[in-house]
């Protein structure tokens, strides 16, 4: 076995020797696939984190025309309860509302000085469980909450979530269309090349099989090469990604919004995927190509 | 040296063998011949009589219109793709135009049949050095055969055939383009090879190769065999 593999790697390098222009280009592009998807997957798995956290957050407010006595609080919380569960239901009378306002001025809270609290509408903040965190059941359950006695106004950032929601729908649209272009012009690259060693390596291969080669003896390189080819163009493709990553967090790391984002590199499961699927769509390029283009 | 082929049947058997090129181009005719193991055959004719044809069929490839050929007991025309690359393992060849891939240099050449049976790469670099010396070609070793001269090529050729210690050696005019000292040499390793064991076809028009030997020989006239001659009598029918 290892003799075997000793001399079908010999011929991997023969032929990469022989045919080097032909494997470089095909290596660039499968390390070029590799980049786009990977670099998409990598903006849309941020993406999507972003939103897990900043879901965490969410909640619905129902603005109030007056506060609740105490004694109906229970009653509310089982209203809604019985609509939705919800994780947290706060009430908030004009007085917490104030203090809550006087702490997000900070140092501008003199503004508040001549002013009481009676300005703010009393409240209640809802924070509904995760399986109601998503934009047409929020919606529905806002439209529920607006008919809370005594509601003024429902508000949870529709229109930012509404957007956020169509973003991250976008970005699963490119990932999509970037890891077909991967799956396309990786197979078609690889398959691609392995014809063209055929075609170069004719009169060898005649020689080969007149001199008793099995045809694993032949095809055996050939299939080593697209693995080769999967395994250096998506190293190549995913290193370049996290050069780009870094770069971008060393120069661009100042930027209050990048700050706030919080932005991580792929998972190593997730980049061990993109290896080995990309050197499982080589290896079938390969083995199309040659069971096409090579009849021993 | 082969163990597929069995010790009780003639090494190579051509049974009423035919072979036509389209359109209508008979090579050689209605021929019969049995070839034993250890033996070494020379197969003389002018250009065109069918040596070259004959040859091919016997390592299959070609096929014949008609007729049988059995190496090693195998009827080529029924034996599989996968078992034909074994047989030719145990087949070296010297073809008429070398075969020699041209940018590889004379010892990987040497060494191809030699890769393609796994050997191992001490066996196979002593082996390559062996048959250098012997052809004496040691000095060329690292030489591209592209680059060498025809009779050079051709001792390439030879030595690539041997390398395996075949079962079977099929030559076709293996000294056409070699002087008489470089003949001499190649019919020493033929025949250091045939004590060896090894079968040898030698197909020739150059009679001072077999003109003062033992050996038996046939001759080919227009696809036919017309003549022959051997101390060692064998089975040969032209019917």
């Amino acid at each position: 076995m290892g003799l075997k593999s000793y001399f079908h790697l010999k011929q991997v390098g023969h032929n990469f020797r022989q045919n080097w222009p032909t494997q470089l280009m095909s290596l660039l592009t499968v390390t070029l696939s590799v980049l786009i998807f990977s670099f998409f997957l990598l903006i849309y798995l941020n993406v999507v984190n972003i939103g897990a956290r900043l879901g965490d957050e969410l909640r619905l407010v129902v603005y109030l025309d007056n506060e609740v006595e105490p004694a109906l609080q229970p009653l509310i919380s089982s209203k809604i309860s019985t609509y939705a569960k919800a994780d947290k239901i706060l009430f908030v009378s004009r007085a917490e509302a104030f203090i809550r306002l006087q702490k997000q001025l900070e140092k501008e809270k003199d503004l508040l000085t001549d002013l009481g609290p009676e300005f703010l509408p009393p409240s209640i903040e809802v924070y509904p469980e995760k399986s109601f965190r998503n934009f047409t059941r929020l919606k529905e359950f806002s439209d529920f909450l607006a008919t809370l006695p005594g509601a003024q106004k429902v508000q949870y950032g529709q229109e930012w979530l509404e957007r956020f929601g169509y973003f991250t729908e976008l970005l699963r649209v490119i990932v999509v269309l970037s890891g077909a272009l991967l799956v396309l012009a990786t197979g078609f690259m690889v398959s691609c090349t392995i014809r063209l060693t055929v075609v170069a390596k004719e009169s060898e291969l005649e020689i080969l099989r007149l001199v008793g080669a099995s045809n694993r003896y032949i095809q055996a390189p050939l299939f080593f090469e697209g693995i080769l080819q999967g395994v250096l163009g998506s190293s190549l493709g995913l290193t370049l990604l996290y050069a780009i990553f870094i770069w971008t967090r060393t120069h661009l790391g100042g930027s209050t919004f990048l700050n706030q984002l919080e932005y991580t590199f792929l998972p190593f499961s997730v980049t061990a995927m993109i290896i080995g699927g990309t050197t499982l769509l080589c290896a079938w390029g390969s083995l199309l190509s040659i069971r096409k283009h090579m009849r021993i | 040296m082969l163990k597929l082929f069995p010790d009780d049947r003639p090494l190579v058997d051509i049974v009423k063998a035919t072979k036509v090129y389209p359109p209508d181009i008979v090579a050689v005719q209605n021929i019969s011949l049995a070839v034993a193991k250890g033996e070494l055959l020379f197969l003389t004719g002018m250009s065109g009589a069918g040596k070259t044809t004959l040859l091919k069929l016997i390592c299959a490839i070609e096929q014949p219109t008609k007729g049988v050929i059995e190496v090693g007991g195998r009827d080529l025309a029924k034996t599989g793709s996968a078992e034909i690359q074994q047989l030719r393992q145990e087949i070296g060849v010297v073809y008429q135009d070398f075969k020699l891939l041209p940018k590889l240099n004379a010892a990987q050449n040497i060494a191809m049949p030699m890769e393609v049976a796994y050997r191992d790469q001490r066996e196979i670099n002593s082996r390559v050095d062996e048959l250098l010396a012997i052809l004496k070609m040691t000095h060329k070793r690292e030489i591209q055969t592209g680059k060498l001269s025809r009779g050079e090529q051709q001792r390439v050729a030879i030595a690539r055939a041997a390398a395996n210690s075949p079962a079977l050696l099929l030559a076709d005019e293996p000294t056409g383009n070699l002087d008489q000292d470089s003949a001499n040499l190649v019919m020493d390793l033929f025949e250091q090879l045939n004590r060896e064991g090894t079968t040898l076809i030698i197909a020739s028009h150059d009679e001072s190769l077999y003109r003062n030997s033992d050996y038996r020989r046939v001759q080919l006239e227009h696809g036919l065999f017309t003549n022959h001659s051997s101390p060692r009598q064998l089975p040969l029918i032209n019917q």
